[in-house]
C-alpha cells in the first residue's frame, strides 16, 4: 500500500498538501487540471521533491529518509526519458546497472523485455531513429526491467496520437498483469483509462480532492471540473 | 511586353561583395613592382605557416582545458558572486585584443604585476613574454572564458528529466560525466574548437605586439608586414590566397559542423546534480576555480587600474581619438547590418517563397566566408583599386568602416536572420492571403520582430569595431588616430600608465555595448 498523508510542500507561489492512499498491485489515474499539482505529487513519491511535513510509506517503508536511487520508484516522464547517445539496450540497461556492464542474464531480459512491449530487433537502434510512441515503449521496458514494484508514470502518452496512447495504456494495463506493480499514471484524458484503472483521483490547487473508482470520480459533482481541466489541457 | 525585373536587394549585395573581394584580390596580383613566386617565399612561408598552426593549436589546447574545465566546475557549483562570473565569461567576445596585450604586459611584464611578487620576495625573475609565453597566455585570457561560457550554454540545455533520471539511477560523478555531460560537450567541442583555432591562426594585434620579431609571425601579420615594410604587394597576394584557402576550408567545416541538436527545455533551479555532493569533485572544482581565478582576475583587473591614470590622458588627443573611433564603428555597425538586412532577406525568400534552400544556404554562408579572408590583403587590393579613381590620403576614411563592417557582418547576420525567417514563417502566409507586400510588409510584418535583433546587432558590431586593432595598423598616424591605436602607440613607447587609462575607456565602451546588445537581444525571452 502506497500512502501519503499530509504530505506539505510550499513554494512561493504555490503549496500543496497531499494525502493519498493506494492499493498495492493497482493501477491508478491521477487526472486534473494543468499546474494542478499532479507532477508535484509524482516527484514527491519519487524524492525529487521533499514534503516539509507529513508521512510517506510504500508497504509499510517510510520513503522519506531515502535518496530517489534507493526508493522502490521508477519513473517514466512525458518526455526526454532516453539518452540519444545510448542503444535501445542501453538505455533499457540502465534501470539494471548504471554502470552498464550486464550480465547474460540482465541481457536476456532486457530482450524479453524488449519483446514484451513490441520492440524485438529494436535493441540497437538509437532513440533518434525511433517514433515517440516507440520511444515511450523503451521508457516503459526500462521502468518494468528495474524490478521496482512502485511505477510513476508523468504524462507519458500525453504526446501521442489518440489511438496509439490507447494502445499504450492498454500495454501498460498488461504489463502490470504479468509482474504485481502498483501504477501511479498522470493523465489528461481520463477516458483514456476508465476501464482499465482500478482507482482514479483528482488532484488541484495542490491537493487530492476526491478517490475513488473511475466511475465514481467521472459520475461526481466534479464531472463539470473535470471536463474543463480536459479542455484547458 | 517586355518587363524589367530588378534582382532582389541581397543578390545584388552577395554580389557587390563577391566583386569587392575579386577586385581586390585581382589589383594585388597584377599590381606592377615584382611577383615573386611561390617557390622564391617557400622557406619564409613554411617558418610562418609552421609557428601559426603551432601557436594556435597549442592556444586551443589550453583554451578548452581550462574553458571546460570552468564550465564543469561552475555548472556543478553554486556560490557568492557566481552571476559576476558568469557575467564576466561572456564580455571576452569583446575584449578588444589590444587591450589584452596590455593585460598580459602589465601582469606578465618585466616590470609587471608578477615581477614585482616575485622581487619583493627576493626573486629575480628572467621570464619574457615575448614569443610562445605572451601570445599563449593573451590567447587563453581571450579564448578559456569563451570556451566556458559556450560549453556553459550547451551543459545547461540538458533536460531536466535527464537528471531527474541520473537521481533516480543513482549515477556516480563518472556516471554523470559519460551519460549527461560528455554527450553534450563532443557535439559542441568539433564547433568550438575550430573557431578558437581559426581566431588564434588569424591572430594579428598579439602576435604583432608579443611575437618579439619576424620569426614569430602569423599570416596576418606576414601580410601586415610586407604591406608596411616591404611593400610586396607580390607577396601578400601569396600569402593572402594561402591564408584564404586554410581559413575557407575552416570555415565551410565550422559551418556545417557548428549545430546544435535540438534539445528540451529544462528549469535548471529545480534540478539538483546529482555529483555535486561528491568530496573529490568539490575538490577537482575548488581547485579549478582558483587556477582560472588566478589566471584570468588579474588579468582583468589590471585594466581596472587605467581609473587611476584617467585624468592624465584626458586631453585633445584622446577626445579625437575616440571621436573618430565612434564614428568608425558606427558606419560599420551600419555597414554590417545593412548587409545582413540585405542578404537574410535574399536568403529567406529563397528559402521559404522559391523553395531553393540550397541558394539560401549559399546566403548563409556568404557572410561566414568573410572571416576567412585576409583583412589587410583585401584592404590593400581595394587601397590599389581607390588609388585608380581618387584621392589615397582619405583611403582609410572609406576603407576603415568598410573592413570592419564586412568583418562584423557575420555576427550581425546572425542576429537578423533567425527572425526575419522566423516571422516570414509565422505570418508569411496571412500576409500573402491578406495582400500585405512590399513596403507595407517590412513595417507592418518585419520591423516590429527585427528592431531588436537589429538593434542588437548594431550595438554589437560597434563594439566589434570600436575596440579594433587591424587595418588602423595601415592607416594610423597623425591624420588617422582611433582609440586602439593611440593605446598601441602608448604601449610602443612603454608608457604603461597611460596605456592602462586608454585600455579602460575602450573596454568600458565595448562591454557597454555589448551589454546593450545582449540586453536588446534577449528582451524577448
Amino acid at each position: 500500500m502506497l500512502m501519503i498523508e499530509n504530505c506539505h510542500l510550499t513554494w512561493p507561489d504555490f503549496v500543496a498538501d497531499y494525502s493519498l492512499s493506494v492499493k498495492s498491485g493497482n493501477l491508478c489515474a491521477v487526472i486534473g487540471p494543468s499546474g494542478g499539482g499532479k507532477t508535484t505529487l509524482l516527484h514527491m513519491i519519487a524524492g525529487f521533491e521533499t514534503p516539509e511535513s507529513g508521512r510517506l510509506t510504500f508497504g509499510g517503508q517510510n520513503l522519506l529518509p531515502l535518496e530517489p536511487a534507493k526508493r522502490p520508484v521508477a519513473m517514466v516522464f512525458q518526455d526526454h526519458n532516453l539518452f540519444p547517445h545510448l542503444s535501445v539496450t542501453q538505455n533499457i540497461g540502465l534501470g539494471l546497472r548504471p554502470s552498464l556492464h550486464m550480465t547474460d542474464d540482465e541481457t536476456m531480459l532486457i530482450e524479453e523485455t524488449l519483446e514484451a512491449v513490441g520492440l524485438r530487433g529494436f535493441g540497437s537502434r538509437k532513440p533518434g531513429d525511433m517514433s515517440g510512441g516507440q520511444r515511450q515503449r523503451v521508457a516503459l521496458a526500462r521502468a518494468l526491467v528495474s524490478g521496482r514494484p512502485l511505477i510513476l508514470l508523468d504524462e507519458p502518452f500525453s504526446s501521442l496520437d489518440p489511438t496509439l496512447r490507447r494502445d499504450m495504456i492498454l500495454l501498460v494495463d498488461e504489463m502490470r498483469r504479468r509482474r504485481p506493480v502498483t501504477i501511479l499514471m498522470t493523465i489528461h484524458t481520463p477516458e483514456d483509462a476508465a476501464d482499465v484503472a482500478d482507482q482514479m483521483v483528482f488532484v488541484a490547487d495542490g491537493k487530492v480532492i476526491a478517490s475513488g473508482s473511475p466511475s465514481s470520480i467521472l459520475n461526481s459533482s466534479l464531472a463539470p471540473r473535470i471536463a474543463a481541466a480536459v479542455s484547458n489541457s | 511586353m517586355l518587363t524589367l525585373r530588378l534582382p532582389h536587394p541581397g543578390s545584388l549585395v552577395a554580389f557587390a561583395i563577391l566583386a569587392l573581394v575579386a577586385g581586390g584580390f585581382i589589383a594585388l596580383a597584377t599590381f606592377d613592382g615584382g611577383t615573386p613566386t611561390l617557390f622564391s617565399i617557400g622557406p619564409y612561408l613554411g617558418r610562418v605557416l609552421a609557428f601559426s598552426i603551432i601557436q594556435a593549436t597549442l592556444s586551443t589546447i589550453l583554451s578548452l582545458a581550462l574553458g571546460i574545465g570552468l564550465a564543469l566546475a561552475l555548472v556543478r557549483r553554486v556560490f557568492p558572486g557566481r552571476s559576476i562570473v558568469l557575467a564576466a565569461l561572456s564580455t571576452t567576445m569583446v575584449m578588444p585584443t589590444i587591450v589584452a596585450v596590455f593585460a598580459v604586459f602589465a601582469v606578465y611584464g618585466r616590470s609587471g604585476w608578477l615581477a614585482e611578487l616575485l622581487a619583493f620576495f627576493g626573486w629575480e625573475t628572467r621570464f619574457s613574454i615575448f614569443g610562445y609565453p605572451g601570445i599563449l597566455i593573451a590567447h587563453v585570457f581571450l579564448n578559456a572564458p569563451f570556451v566556458a561560457r559556450l560549453s556553459l550554454d550547451g551543459l545547461n540545455q540538458i533536460p531536466a528529466e535527464h537528471w531527474r533520471l541520473a537521481t533516480a539511477f543513482g549515477f556516480t560523478p563518472t556516471q554523470v560525466f559519460r551519460h549527461l555531460d560528455w554527450p553534450v560537450l563532443r557535439a559542441e567541442l568539433p564547433g568550438i574548437s575550430g573557431l578558437i583555432f581559426l581566431m588564434c591562426f588569424k591572430s594579428f594585434a598579439i602576435v604583432l605586439a608579443l611575437g618579439g620579431g619576424p620569426s614569430r609571425s602569423t599570416l596576418e601579420v606576414a601580410i601586415y608586414e610586407a604591406l608596411k615594410i616591404d611593400l610586396d604587394f607580390g607577396r601578400v597576394a601569396w600569402l593572402a590566397l594561402i591564408q584564404l584557402v586554410i581559413c575557407l576550408s575552416m570555415t565551410a567545416l565550422l559551418h556545417w559542423a557548428f549545430t546544435r541538436p535540438p534539445v528540451g527545455h529544462t528549469i535548471r533551479n529545480l534540478v539538483r546534480r546529482p555529483d555535486a555532493k561528491d568530496r573529490r569533485l568539490r575538490i577537482v572544482d575548488t581547485i579549478v576555480l582558483t587556477v582560472g581565478a588566478l589566471f584570468i582576475a588579474p588579468l582583468g583587473f589590471s585594466v581596472l587600474t587605467g581609473l587611476r591614470n584617467i585624468l592624465d590622458v584626458l586631453d585633445e588627443d584622446l577626445f579625437q581619438a575616440f571621436v573618430t573611433s565612434m564614428i568608425i564603428a558606427a558606419a560599420a555597425a551600419v555597414i554590417a547590418c545593412l548587409l545582413a538586412l540585405a542578404l537574410a532577406s535574399a536568403a529567406r525568400r529563397r528559402r521559404l517563397v522559391l523553395r531553393s534552400p540550397r541558394i539560401a544556404a549559399v546566403y548563409d554562408f556568404l557572410p561566414d566566408t568573410l572571416l576567412a579572408i585576409p583583412p589587410f590583403a583585401l584592404t590593400a587590393g581595394l587601397f590599389l583599386l581607390l588609388q585608380r579613381f581618387g584621392d589615397p590620403s582619405s583611403a582609410g576614411f572609406i576603407l576603415l568602416p568598410l573592413i570592419n563592417g564586412l568583418a562584423a557582418l557575420p555576427f550581425a547576420y546572425r542576429y537578423v536572420a533567425p527572425h526575419l525567417l522566423n516571422v516570414e514563417e509565422r505570418y508569411g502566409r496571412v500576409a500573402a492571403s491578406l495582400g500585405v507586400t512590399g513596403w507595407a510588409k517590412l513595417t507592418i510584418m518585419d520591423w516590429p520582430a527585427l528592431k531588436r535583433p537589429l538593434a542588437a546587432g548594431l550595438a554589437l558590431s560597434m563594439a566589434l569595431s570600436f575596440g579594433d586593432f587591424g587595418i588602423i595598423a595601415l592607416f594610423g598616424g597623425t591624420e588617422l588616430v582611433t582609440l586602439p591605436y593611440l593605446l598601441y602607440e602608448r604601449l610602443g613607447a612603454y608608457r604603461l600608465d597611460e596605456a592602462s587609462a586608454i585600455g579602460l575607456v575602450i573596454v568600458l565602451v565595448a562591454f557597454l555595448l555589448a551589454h546593450v546588445s545582449g540586453r536588446l537581444s534577449h528582451a524577448d525571452d
